[in-house]
């Protein structure tokens, strides 16, 4: 492997990270919060091990080829990660450094599960940087690494496959560079379009904008111990919930809008699809939680919409304990957690179009055993489909619910319910972040676990957001050359 | 620039491998999603599944902002389709690979009916350059500037050879009547090198020198290497570019013998080409070459599909005294392992192929300035051999060459005013409409004007 390329985008990574924590830097300055000099320090260290990597680490060879790209990814995750924890632990608004470590990778994640069990008090610096990684997690490090960087080779487009959800790439133009560029204006915009609203809705800035991240990155961390629910306004329930779905939508789909008109867009079957099922989702749920508010039809839909919302989109805000909803309501939700939304937003879960490609094999498996010699092949959007894409994608959904159920019996150790157990683990790795269960529920808190716990989740929320086989991969010795290294000497010895 | 291409394969691949590298958006079209799926992981372009003869396909790639479209499918007829439906809705210029020679006759009717801007023909093409090589037998490479007026000739040098040892600035007086011919570009151990005057010749060398055609005559004759006429060729293999190289030997008064193992094939070729003696049987058989005369030759032409087959016959028939042998290698990149076994002479069509459609394409990428007449890539790519035609009007016109200043790894070999050769010193400048040569190791380079630059103007 080619360590010294790896170590100089690490450290290129660990600079961008840097200047990522800034803002966060402005925002403790200006409340004069008692963070300030955790940012200070942070960024220095950050600015230190990334320049030495930068600059030591000069590599040879700039051939960036798939087994580096993701080792590049994962590991990258994990230092972002285990620097981005030193302003909880250093400002003491978290003391534990597994703590700290678990909310930042939830963060980065998008996940949104907290170890938390008070928000409001803790400095304001520390929140807003708590809500950034939400953003910057989003769409992702490496593919901002890519639009700004101003010479993008052919080869980077491992980066970028690793980092972007759903099972192939989708470029929107020739260069890479110029997609990711794109992709991040979409975002930018959607996520002020998305702060003005809140704004408009009568949200302080400050609430605005760190709803707004948790929203545009589909997180879910707020400033309030009760979510979105504690503003108890319709109007920002109303934003939040069309947002949320918004960002859960594959942003190549915006990006046909503005070039090709909406009507053209439109025709994406996983688009459709995703609304349908959010449509069916939210009716059934509507009509399941009615008596719970008197019949009331519409406060009925708001909440429905809102968590069906939140959940589909793996958000994670709450307006109420949706916990303690009726049985169908929960496991329509669940449900919606495996799944998440489209390829290619923000959202985590297994991804409508995959869940919509094994659908479409089942079924022609089905027909095939009628007619063994048939021909037939599975299309999306009118195009064949390939066998390699339909098998990865089966092999992906193994992965996942193996993942799944490993992580589950891992967890169970702690002793809880299986239902916290297993909807914490789902919760995880779909990068949700609230659970169904009593132990740690919806407003409860993940601290309850124990450091090895909270590790294994850690592990699920990576291995969620960069689907699963970059992390896989991180473990596999062929990754690091090892099992050459082994060969050689083995020869050696011959 | 919007460039796409039509057809992922080898010639697809390394153009659009180029071209990305110089800064086009390239798309790329194939059937076949395997092949799209290596340019997918190493090059930044954008790839679509598809028939480049179907018009949603050519929509999504967005042709109607092409500025140029080149379809190198398998298929002749396709590749005039593409080209045909691509201007239609709008790409700027058409090129398509047309190699079938059937086709050849009526190249003009269909390039002007299908409006196809450029055919390129890569047997022919190759075709043209092994016959200069067999013109002048002591080069491994010729390549023609300034309409034919310059003649840039690869040789190798060898130990005793008169030029090697000396430092180039001392040759003319160390060696009295050693004609002037410039020295461009010298490869040694795969590295290119652009020499200077303190650059010394060593043996094993690929020396690139640059002359009119009388000169550089006379320089080979003097260092004793022009001793040879080839008179009569071995080509082995009957395919295409078989057939155009026996039409242009034969006319060249060349006596061609044809060994093709395919009966069929065969007599097609003898009914085509009664110039030369077609002989039916299997050319890797050293017996057959030993009966039908190999020792006799002056040249030999391995040009089958197998390049393992064409490098071993090809060494045999040097081992068999043959002075001249040209093999040719489809695989890219091992020239240089070819040439350490002793064959000088490889050529690669898809190297030459790619040449003539860089060239197009920088051409047309600079529509204002200097127009590129020629370009080639020397040295395996390593460096570029370019001519310009300069414009009255650049800034660099009627300065002296020592007050510019030349981009870096880059020499201005020749210039050509009326038909007269000048290789440029310090005193020498550029007049409008004088043809300029320059070898570079620099890439994309698509005007003089980056290469020559006047002091204290803008950079």
């Amino acid at each position: 492997m080619n360590i010294r390329l790896v170590g100089n985008l690490l450290g290129k990574l660990l600079l961008l990270e840097a200047a990522l924590m800034a803002p966060s830097f402005i925002v403790s300055l200006a409340c004069a919060g008692t963070d300030r000099m955790a940012f200070f320090v942070t960024i220095a260290l950050l600015g230190c091990v990334g320049g030495v990597l930068n600059l030591t680490a000069r590599p040879g060879v700039h051939d960036l080829r798939a087994r580096e790209a993701f080792i590049v990814v994962s590991a990258g995750w994990i230092l972002l990660s285990a620097f981005g924890a030193l302003p909880f632990c250093i400002s003491g608004a978290i003391p534990d450094y597994v703590d700290a470590f678990f909310e930042t990778v939830s963060g980065f994640t998008t996940t949104g599960a907290s170890i938390l069990p008070q928000v409001e008090t803790l400095p304001r610096g520390v929140i807003f940087w708590r809500s950034f990684t939400h953003w910057i997690g989003g769409m992702g490090v490496l593919v901002l690494t890519l639009a700004i960087t101003p010479k993008v080779t052919g080869r980077t487009s491992h980066l970028m496959r690793a980092e972007s959800p759903g099972p192939e790439l989708s470029r929107l133009v020739p260069r890479m560079g110029e997609t990711a560029k794109i992709l991040y204006l979409i975002y930018v915009a959607l996520t002020l379009a998305n702060i003005v609203a809140l704004l408009l809705a009568g949200l302080p800035a400050y609430d605005a904008c760190i709803h707004a991240f948790g929203t545009a990155g589909t997180g879910g961390f707020s400033s309030r111990n009760l979510s979105v629910g504690a503003y108890e306004s319709a109007a920002v329930d109303g934003i939040t919930t069309v947002f949320m779905l918004m960002f859960g939508l594959n942003f190549a789909f915006y990006f046909h809008v503005l070039t090709a008109g909406i009507r053209k867009a439109a025709r994406n079957e996983e688009v459709i699809a995703y609304l349908c099922i959010v449509g069916v989702a939210i009716l059934a749920v509507t009509l399941n939680i009615l008596p719970l508010f008197d019949g009331k039809f519409f406060q009925s839909l708001r909440y429905a919409s809102f968590q069906v919302a939140s959940v589909v989109s793996t958000t994670g805000y709450f307006t109420t304990d949706f916990n303690a909803w009726p049985q169908l309501s929960r496991a329509i939700l669940v449900g919606l957690m495996l799944m998440g939304s489209c390829a290619g937003s923000t959202a985590g879960g297994v991804k409508t179009i995959r869940v919509l490609l094994l659908c479409k094999n089942v079924r022609r498996q089905v027909k095939n055993t009628f007619m063994p010699r048939r021909v037939s092949l599975v299309k999306l959007d009118g195009k064949t489909v390939e066998e390699g894409t339909l098998s990865q994608v089966g092999l992906f959904f193994f992965a996942y619910i193996g993942l799944l159920l490993v992580a589950t019996v891992f967890v169970s150790a702690d002793g809880f319910s299986l239902t916290t157990n297993f909807t914490a683990v789902l919760s995880a790795i779909s990068n949700v972040g609230p659970c169904f269960g009593d132990e740690i529920g919806v407003l409860g808190n993940y601290g309850v676990y124990g450091a090895p716990s909270k590790l294994m989740l850690s592990f699920c929320m990576l291995a969620g957001r960069l689907e699963i086989f970059p992390m896989l991969v991180l473990l596999s010795p062929s990754a690091w050359g090892l099992h050459r290294a082994g060969k050689a000497r083995v020869k050696a010895r011959t | 620039m919007r460039i796409v291409i039509v057809g992922d394969g080898k010639i697809g691949h390394t153009l659009a491998e180029t071209l990305s590298g110089e800064g086009h958006d390239v798309v790329i079209i194939d059937k076949s999603g395997e092949a799209l799926g290596k340019s997918v992981d190493t090059l930044d372009v954008l790839c679509i599944k598809g028939s480049g003869a179907n018009i949603p396909t050519l929509i999504e790639a967005d042709a109607r902002h092409a500025d140029i479209i080149i379809a190198t499918t398998a298929s002749d007829e396709t590749n005039m389709v593409c080209c045909l439906i691509a201007k239609h809705l709008g790409a700027q210029y058409a090129i398509a690979r047309i190699r079938d020679p059937e086709y050849n006759n009526s190249l003009s009717l269909i390039k002007k009916e299908l409006s196809i801007d450029l055919a390129v023909n890569p047997e022919r093409t190759t075709a043209m350059e092994i016959s200069r090589l067999l013109r002048y037998p002591f080069a491994s490479k010729v390549e023609i500037f300034a309409r034919g007026r310059v003649e840039m000739v690869e040789f190798r040098a060898q130990a005793g050879d008169k030029v090697v040892g000396v430092p180039l600035s001392k040759l003319s007086a160390s060696l009295p009547g050693l004609p002037q011919v410039l020295y461009c570009a010298i490869e040694r151990f795969g590295e290119a090198i652009i020499p200077d005057g303190t650059t010394v010749i060593e043996p094993g060398d690929r020396v690139h020198v640059a002359a009119d055609i009388p000169t550089i005559t006379g320089f080979f004759r003097h260092l004793g290497k022009h001793d040879l006429r080839v008179q009569s060729v071995m080509v082995l293999g009957g395919g295409r570019i078989s057939f155009y190289l026996t039409r242009l030997l034969a006319s060249l008064g060349m006596r061609v013998s044809i060994v093709e193992i395919d009966r069929r094939k065969a007599e097609l070729l003898a009914e085509q080409l009664p110039e030369a003696d077609v002989i039916c049987g299997d050319g890797t058989d050293q017996e057959l070459l030993v009966s039908e005369g190999i020792a006799d030759m002056d040249a030999f032409i391995a040009l089958t599909d197998r390049d393992e087959e064409n490098l071993l016959t090809g060494i045999y028939a040097q081992r068999m005294g043959v002075k001249k042998v040209v093999v040719k290698i489809n695989r890219g990149n091992y020239a240089d392992i070819v040439a350490s076994m002793g064959i000088d002479s490889v050529v690669t069509p898809r190297q030459i192929t790619c040449d003539t459609l860089l060239r197009y394409v920088r051409a047309r990428s600079n529509s204002r300035g200097t127009v590129i007449e020629r370009m080639y890539r020397i040295l395996d790519g390593h460096a570029e051999a370019l001519e310009f035609i300069a414009q009255p009007d650049d800034p660099y016109i009627r300065v002296p060459l020592r007050d510019l200043a030349v981009a870096r790894e880059t020499l201005v070999a020749v210039i050509v005013r009326d038909g007269r050769i000048i290789v440029p010193f310090g005193d020498d400048y550029v007049q409008g409409g004088d043809f300029v040569i320059i070898i570079t190791k620099r890439q994309g380079i698509t005007d003089l004007k980056d290469v020559l630059k006047v002091h204290g103007g803008k950079a």
